[in-house]
């Protein structure tokens, strides 16, 4: 794309893009360090997640007050005007993560002293491996706006719905095999539920890099694995 | 969201511009252009300075032809007449596609006057008929409640804003069919701004408008259908929302985001 004849347009757009990839960064290390400290029981690296979301939060207001001022000033049409509203978006969807990376880490901070099942993390463990990469992925679509990567973003999100299924049934074999593991085991489900709600911020910055690029809005149906039953009614026994 | 194509098919077209070129001498100022402008709807132009949107307006009332050395070739038609044929009475043309020029151009007279001079080289009416039809003029470009106890002031004496839509009662006045709007917020205030582009509003519904304008904002907020010129040539054309939103061409990009095309 060609520059802007006024060129403190262009720095304001860069400024924009610069800082979503910060906070990207951000809300990337927070999740790997929740994890990290998930599995270990590092209660001190946790706590220090809790401390990171700040700075997370600080970032979107500022990308959210410079997005309003980049309209208010230039008032963008097109391109230019996607561009904003995609940052406001986006940065929205990262704040959004790092609070659950936060509350990941917090609830590692509650059950350190009960790590009755160790392996009730392993598939925790896969779920964020798929997530982190998704986020990757996602961001890496908007800094290159790339659309095809975006695209596949959007497409491999059921795996991570899948994924969940999954250790929603391992948790509730754990439980069900002893009731002193109920409380654990809930905290980890509380922790699957976020990795699949980044998951959804992951999809929607995903959505927002393809309007960005092509100006067509978002499709309204995502792809889902799961029976439709299972989204719409609340059966016992499924995760919803 | 992408621009829809030329919307021919969906409404009847007021005018139609078929392969026109326009020449200043041996300059040729448009080339090959095709558009049509739907009825009861507003139709902007938009493009840099010199890119033929101004003179495009000129051609679909024949204001050229008060200007020798000046031609075009091609068709315009108006209700499927050609208006390039020289046997168009050009009077009852101009009474048909009213024009309201950049800088408002009041004649100097009374504000009366400035009104009842159109109407009266081309209707006899009787005095309550033409008392009757300046009122209904001047409301219909809101300006009425501000002149209506001054009618018999010169014109020259009212602000800017207020000459402008004084012009664009003059429009009105003779009941035309088209009217053509060259510019017509730009040596105005912000205030007055919003009185026109409320009017051009309340007048879509009776007339088909065309709109040059240099505010792309202006663009996007009074018209149904935008058209984006570049040296002489119609580079796009669709609706507004679309052409603003995600304009299919490169060249529409860079002008309306503000970069060099």
């Amino acid at each position: 794309m060609s520059d802007h004849i006024v060129k403190a347009y262009d720095r304001d757009l860069e400024t924009l893009g610069r800082r979503i990839a910060e906070m990207g960064g951000i809300a990337e290390k927070m999740l790997a360090e929740a994890m990290d400290a998930l599995a270990v029981f590092d209660v001190a690296l946790a706590q220090r997640v809790v401390l990171t979301d700040v700075r997370l939060d600080a970032l979107q207001r500022e990308i959210e007050e410079s997005a309003i001022l980049t309209i208010a000033r230039r008032q963008p049409l097109a391109i230019d005007l996607r561009e904003c509203i995609a940052a406001i978006r986006i940065s929205g969807d990262l704040e959004r993560v790092g609070d659950l990376a936060k509350n990941i880490a917090k609830r590692t901070v509650k059950i350190v002293g009960e790590s009755r099942v160790p392996r009730a993390i392993i598939g925790l463990k896969s779920m964020h491996d798929v997530a982190a990469l998704q986020l990757k992925d996602a961001l890496d679509a908007y800094a290159q706006r790339d659309v095809e990567r975006a695209r596949a973003v959007w497409t491999n999100d059921a795996e991570l719905d899948a994924l969940e299924d999954s250790v929603f049934r391992d948790l509730l074999t754990f439980m069900m095999e002893d009731p002193r593991n109920i409380s654990f085991c809930t905290h980890l489900l509380f922790c699957s539920k976020n990795l699949e709600r980044i998951g959804d911020h992951t999809t929607n910055i995903a959505e927002t890099v393809i309007y960005l690029v092509t100006g067509e809005p978002m499709p309204t149906e995502r792809p889902k694995t799961r029976p439709s039953n299972i989204d719409g009614e609340n059966p016992p026994g499924s995760p919803h | 969201m992408m621009a829809t194509p030329v919307p021919t098919a969906d409404l009847p077209n007021k005018i139609t511009v078929r392969n026109l070129d326009f020449f200043y001498g041996d300059h040729r100022a448009l080339k090959d252009v095709t558009i049509g402008l739907p009825t009861n709807r507003v139709t902007a132009f938009i493009g840099p300075s010199g890119c033929g949107k101004s003179t495009l307006l000129r051609v679909l009332n024949r204001m050229y032809d008060l200007y020798p050395k000046q031609r075009a070739e091609g068709e315009v038609l108006l209700d499927g007449e050609n208006i390039l044929d020289p046997r168009v009475d050009l009077n009852l043309l101009r009474a048909r596609v009213g024009m309201v020029f950049q800088k408002p151009t009041p004649f100097p007279m009374s504000i009366y006057d400035n009104i009842a001079f159109g109407i009266r080289l081309y209707e006899k009416l009787s005095k309550s008929a033409l008392n009757q039809r300046v009122e209904d003029a001047l409301r219909g470009a809101a300006l009425w409640d501000e002149v209506k106890d001054k009618l018999h002031m010169s014109g020259l004496g009212l602000s800017g804003g207020q000459q402008q839509r004084l012009c664009i009662a003059r429009s009105v006045a003779i009941q035309p069919e088209v009217i053509l709007f060259d510019e017509p917020c730009s040596a105005l205030d912000p205030i007055s701004t919003a009185k026109v582009e409320e009017l051009i509003d309340e007048l879509s519904e009776r007339y088909t408008i065309a709109i040059v304008t240099h505010n792309m904002q202006q663009a996007v907020r009074v018209s149904d259908y935008t058209a984006f010129m570049y040296l002489g040539e119609l580079v796009e054309f669709g609706e507004t929302d679309a052409v603003f939103a995600n304009p299919r061409e490169k060249r529409t990009q860079d002008y309306i985001t503000g970069r060099f095309g």
